[in-house]
C-alpha cells in the first residue's frame, strides 16, 4: 500500500488544537448565550473558559499563519489563478460529490503535499482561514474587553453589531463542522483521512492504470 | 426838725400811694399765675403721691375681688379668663394715676359681676377694650408712628393689649430705652405675640423668640444686618402675596454674607424649580429657619437634616440603609443626604455619572475590589449603576438614553425636541405615538428622525441598568447582600430586563421616563437603534436564534442527505464493482 506524508507535524498539532478549541468554544459559547436552556456550568466559568480558549485559538492561528508563510506552503490554499481552470476544477469536484461518488467513480483530486486541496476546498479554506477565522478572532477579542476596545467597536458600528457578527460566524462554524467531519469520512475508507490527521500519512488506494 | 421831717414824709407818702399803688397792684395781678404755677409745681409731687395711693384706694372695692387669683370670667364660647389683677403691676404702670373705671367704664357695682356673657371670646373682649385706650390716645397720636399707623389701619390688627399688655403698661422710656442695643429696640415689639396677614390670608408670626435668636449663629448680628431696610428710624410696611413669596423674598438677605452659597443654590434643581414657578421648592429659610439659624453641624445630623421635611419617603429608605444605620450608630463619616447630593447645589443624580463619583469618593477601593472578582469590571461599572446591585430588593430596569456618538454627550430634552421638530411638551407624542409603550420600530424611528433632522447628528442609544425609582437608590445594603451572580442579568428573561425605559433628561438633570416594550432589546430593529447596547445572554437577537437553528440543521442535513443518496445508490456501485471484477476475471 502506498503512503504519502500529507500532514507535517506542526500542521497536525495546529489542527487538533484548533479542533479541541472549537469544540470547547462552541459548548461554552452556547452556554453563555443560552443560559436558560443549557446548564452545564456557571455563566462565569463558561466565560472564563471561552476567553481562555479564544486566546488559544488566536495563538494557534498565528502558528498556522507563520508556518504556512515561512514554509511557502500557503500556496496550497491559493486557488489556480486561471479562472477557467478553477471553475472547471470546481465543477468537476462538485460533480464528483453529487454524482461520481455515488456511481463509484474515483475522486478527481489526488492530494499531494504540494496540492493538498481540491479547488472547492481551496476556495472554502482560503475564505475560512483568511477571512472568517480572523473576523471571528477579532470580534471575539473586541467583546473580550469591550471597554478597552471601545473605539474599535464604535468603528465597527457598535457592540451589538460586533456581537452579531461573532454569533453569526459561530453558527456558521458550528454548521460547517458537521460537513467537515462528514467529508473527512469520504476517504478510500471512512477513517483514512482521520487517521492521516493523526499520523500524517494518507494511505492511497491501490489503483490500477494510474 | 422832727415835725418837718414827718410832714415831708406824709406829703410824699400820699403821692406815692396814688402813683405807685395801681402799678404795684398790676404787678401783683400779673405775678399771681406765676405764683399759682409755682405753688402747683411744689404741690404736684405731693399730689401725685396722694393719687398713687389713691388708685388702689379708689379701686379698693374692685381689688377686693380682683386681687384674688381664684376668680375667672367665662365668655360666650366657654373660654375662661383669669380676672386676677396684680396690684404691683398696677402700681408700677404709667396708668397708676387712673382708677379702674377710667378704662373699665362700663362696669358699675349694680351690674358687676354677672355680665360675663357680653363678649363672644377673649379676643373680642381685647378688641372692645381698645376703645378704652382711645379715650386718651388719639388716632393722630397713633398714626404718627409708622408701625402703629400700619396696625391701626388694619382691619384685623392686634388689639393694644397684644403688645402693651393690660395692666402692667410701662412708660415709653422703659419700652425703648435709648441706651439699649438695636436688637433690644426691635424686640420691644417683636418679642410680643404679634403677627400679620399675607394677601392670601396666611398668617405670618412677627414674634421672635429672643432665646432662639441668642442661640443662633447670627447672635452677634443686628436685626438690620439682615432686615436692612429697618432701623430705629425706618419701618416700611411690606406686603406679600403668601408665606412662600415672603420666604423667597427674605432669603435674598442671606446673599449679602453668603454669596458663594447663594450662587451654589442658584445652580440647584431647587432654584430652577422656583424660577419655573414651583414655589414649593425650598429656599434658605426652609432649611435653615429664619432666626434660629444653627451652626453647620445642626444640619448634619439624622434629626436635623432638613431634606427630610420634603423627602420623607426617601429618608425612610435611607435610614434603613447601611449608611443610615451607620449614621444612627454615630459613625461620623457615614454619608447623609448632602454627602452625595451636596447641600446647596442640589442636583438630580439619576442618569448621571455624578452619583458614581459620590460613591467612589468614599469607597476609593471599589473599582479595584470589583476588578478582583468581576470580569470586565470597568465595563460593568460604567453600564450598571452602583445601586442596581447594592440596593437589595429594589426594582431594576434598563434605561436607554440618546447620545451623540461623535461627542459622546447625551442629548437633553430640548435638543431632542429640536432635532425631532417639536417642543418638550410634544416629545411624548413623537417618542411614543400610540402611548402604549415604545415599540421596536418606534425606537428605530426616533433614531432615524433625529439623524434626518439633525445637522449631521450621529444619534445612538446607550443603555444602562439602574434601579426602577430614584428612591430605591437609597436602600443600599452591605456588600454581602449585593447582586453577585452573573446569571441574574446574563440570562434571557432576566427580571432586570423586563422594564425598559427611554430616559429623557432635561438640561437641569430632571428625568422623564418613557416606557418601552421589553422586546425592543432583542428585535431586528435593535441592530439599527441599539447598536451600542448589548448584554450577553439577555439582549440577544431573537431572529439570530432562528437563523442559528436553520444553519445547524442545514449543516446536519448535508451529511444526512448525502448518506441517504449513497445508501440509495449503493446497488449501482455494487453492480459496477461486480461488473469490474467480472471484466478483470475475464481478462
Amino acid at each position: 500500500m502506498k503512503r504519502i506524508y500529507l500532514h507535517p507535524l506542526p500542521v497536525r498539532i495546529w489542527h487538533w488544537v484548533n479542533a479541541v478549541s472549537f469544540v470547547v468554544l462552541i459548548v461554552t459559547g452556547l452556554q453563555i448565550r443560552y443560559r436558560e436552556i443549557l446548564g452545564l456550568m456557571k455563566f462565569r466559568e463558561a466565560v472564563d473558559i471561552h476567553n481562555f480558549f479564544g486566546f488559544v485559538l488566536i495563538f494557534n492561528f498565528f502558528i498556522w499563519l507563520v508556518y504556512y508563510i515561512v514554509t511557502g506552503k500557503i500556496r496550497i490554499y491559493i486557488p489556480p489563478l486561471n479562472l477557467k481552470k478553477f471553475v472547471m476544477g470546481s465543477l468537476k469536484q462538485a460533480r464528483y460529490y453529487g454524482y461520481g461518488l455515488l456511481m463509484g467513480e474515483q475522486n478527481p483530486h489526488h492530494s499531494t503535499p504540494d496540492n493538498k486541496f481540491n479547488p472547492m476546498q481551496q476556495m472554502a479554506y482560503l475564505a475560512i482561514m483568511l477571512l472568517l477565522i480572523p473576523l471571528q478572532l477579532v470580534s471575539g477579542l473586541l467583546l473580550w474587553d469591550a471597554k478597552r476596545f471601545a473605539d474599535f467597536i464604535n468603528l465597527a458600528g457598535g457592540i451589538k453589531i460586533v456581537d452579531t457578527v461573532h454569533v453569526f460566524l459561530f453558527l456558521f462554524f458550528l454548521s460547517f463542522i458537521f460537513v467537515h467531519i462528514y467529508l473527512a469520512t469520504l476517504g478510500h475508507t471512512a477513517t483514512a483521512h482521520i487517521k492521516a490527521m493523526f499520523t500524517g500519512y494518507e494511505e492511497l488506494e491501490e489503483e490500477h492504470g494510474h | 426838725m422832727s415835725e418837718e421831717k414827718a410832714e415831708k414824709l406824709s406829703g410824699k407818702g400820699t403821692l406815692g400811694l396814688v402813683i405807685f399803688g395801681p402799678i404795684l397792684g398790676m404787678f401783683y395781678i400779673c405775678l399771681l399765675p406765676l405764683i399759682a404755677l409755682m405753688t402747683l409745681l411744689i404741690a404736684l409731687p405731693q399730689l401725685a403721691t396722694a393719687k398713687k395711693t389713691d388708685i388702689l384706694e379708689n379701686s379698693a372695692i374692685c381689688m377686693g375681688c380682683h386681687s384674688s387669683q381664684e376668680f375667672t370670667k367665662t365668655f360666650r364660647n366657654k373660654e375662661k379668663m383669669s380676672v386676677f389683677v396684680n396690684g404691683n403691676d398696677l402700681k408700677s404702670s404709667v396708668h397708676r394715676f387712673l382708677s379702674c373705671t377710667d378704662c373699665h367704664g362700663k362696669i358699675s357695682p349694680n351690674t358687676h359681676p354677672g355680665n360675663s356673657g357680653m363678649y363672644e371670646d377673649r379676643a373680642a373682649f381685647a378688641l372692645a377694650m381698645v376703645s378704652a385706650c382711645r379715650k386718651c390716645h388719639s388716632d393722630a397720636q397713633l398714626r404718627a408712628k409708622p408701625n402703629h399707623a400700619f396696625l391701626t389701619n388694619k382691619t384685623n390688627g392686634p388689639p393694644c393689649t397684644g403688645c402693651h399688655g393690660a395692666h402692667a403698661i410701662r412708660s415709653i422710656a422703659e419700652w425703648k430705652p435709648a441706651s439699649a442695643g438695636n436688637n433690644q429696640y426691635c424686640l420691644t415689639c417683636h418679642s410680643q405675640n404679634i403677627s400679620k396677614k399675607h394677601k392670601n390670608g396666611e398668617t405670618l408670626s412677627l414674634h421672635i423668640d429672643p432665646s432662639k435668636l441668642a442661640s443662633s449663629v447670627h447672635n452677634g448680628h443686628d436685626c438690620s444686618d439682615c432686615h436692612s431696610e429697618y432701623s430705629r428710624n425706618s419701618h416700611p410696611v411690606k406686603e406679600f402675596a403668601s408665606s412662600r413669596t415672603h420666604s423667597i423674598a427674605v432669603s435674598e438677605a442671606c446673599r449679602r454674607c453668603h454669596p458663594d452659597k447663594y450662587q451654589a443654590v442658584r445652580e440647584s434643581i431647587h432654584s430652577k424649580m422656583i424660577s419655573e414657578g414651583n414655589l414649593k421648592a425650598p429656599v434658605c429659610t426652609d432649611c435653615h429657619g429664619f432666626h434660629s439659624v444653627g451652626p453647620k453641624e445642626t444640619y448634619e445630623t439624622l434629626s436635623g437634616v432638613p431634606c427630610r421635611k420634603c423627602h420623607e419617603d426617601i429618608f425612610k429608605l435611607y435610614s434603613k440603609s447601611v449608611h443610615g444605620m451607620a449614621k444612627a450608630k454615630g459613625t461620623h463619616n457615614a454619608p447623609l443626604c448632602y454627602s452625595c447630593h451636596f447641600a446647596h447645589e442640589v442636583k438630580v443624580t439619576a442618569m448621571t455619572e455624578k452619583i458614581k463619583g459620590a460613591c467612589l469618593g468614599c469607597h476609593k477601593d471599589a473599582e479595584a475590589a470589583h476588578t478582583k472578582w468581576l470580569p470586565n469590571a470597568a465595563l460593568h461599572l460604567s453600564a450598571v449603576a452602583c445601586a442596581a446591585c447594592h440596593s437589595p430588593g429594589s426594582g431594576k430596569g434598563i434605561y436607554l438614553r440618546l447620545y451623540d456618538r461623535e461627542t459622546g454627550e447625551p442629548f437633553t430634552e430640548d435638543q431632542m425636541a429640536k432635532l425631532m421638530g417639536t417642543t418638550a411638551e410634544g416629545l411624548a407624542g413623537k417618542l411614543d405615538p400610540h402611548g402604549d409603550g415604545i415599540e421596536s420600530e418606534e425606537l428605530w424611528s426616533i433614531v432615524r428622525q433625529m439623524n434626518e433632522k439633525g445637522s449631521g447628528a450621529k444619534v445612538t442609544f446607550f443603555g444602562r441598568m439602574d434601579v426602577s425609582t430614584g428612591a430605591e437608590a437609597h436602600q443600599l445594603s452591605l456588600k454581602k447582600n449585593a447582586v453577585k451572580e452573573c446569571e441574574n442579568c446574563h440570562s434571557q428573561g432576566s427580571d432586570f430586563f423586563k422594564s425598559v425605559t427611554v430616559a429623557v433628561v432635561k438640561a437641569d438633570g430632571r428625568l422623564t421616563r418613557y416606557k418601552a416594550k421589553p422586546e425592543v432589546l432583542g428585535s431586528m430593529f435593535s441592530l439599527l437603534s441599539l447598536k451600542q447596547f448589548y448584554v450577553l445572554g439577555s439582549t440577544r437577537l431573537k431572529v439570530l436564534d432562528w437563523i442559528g437553528i436553520l444553519m445547524v440543521f442545514g449543516g446536519m442535513a448535508v451529511p444526512i442527505a448525502h448518506i441517504t443518496l449513497r445508501a440509495v445508490t449503493s446497488p449501482i456501485r455494487e453492480a459496477k464493482r461486480l461488473n469490474k471484477l467480472r471484466k478483470e476475471g475475464k481478462r
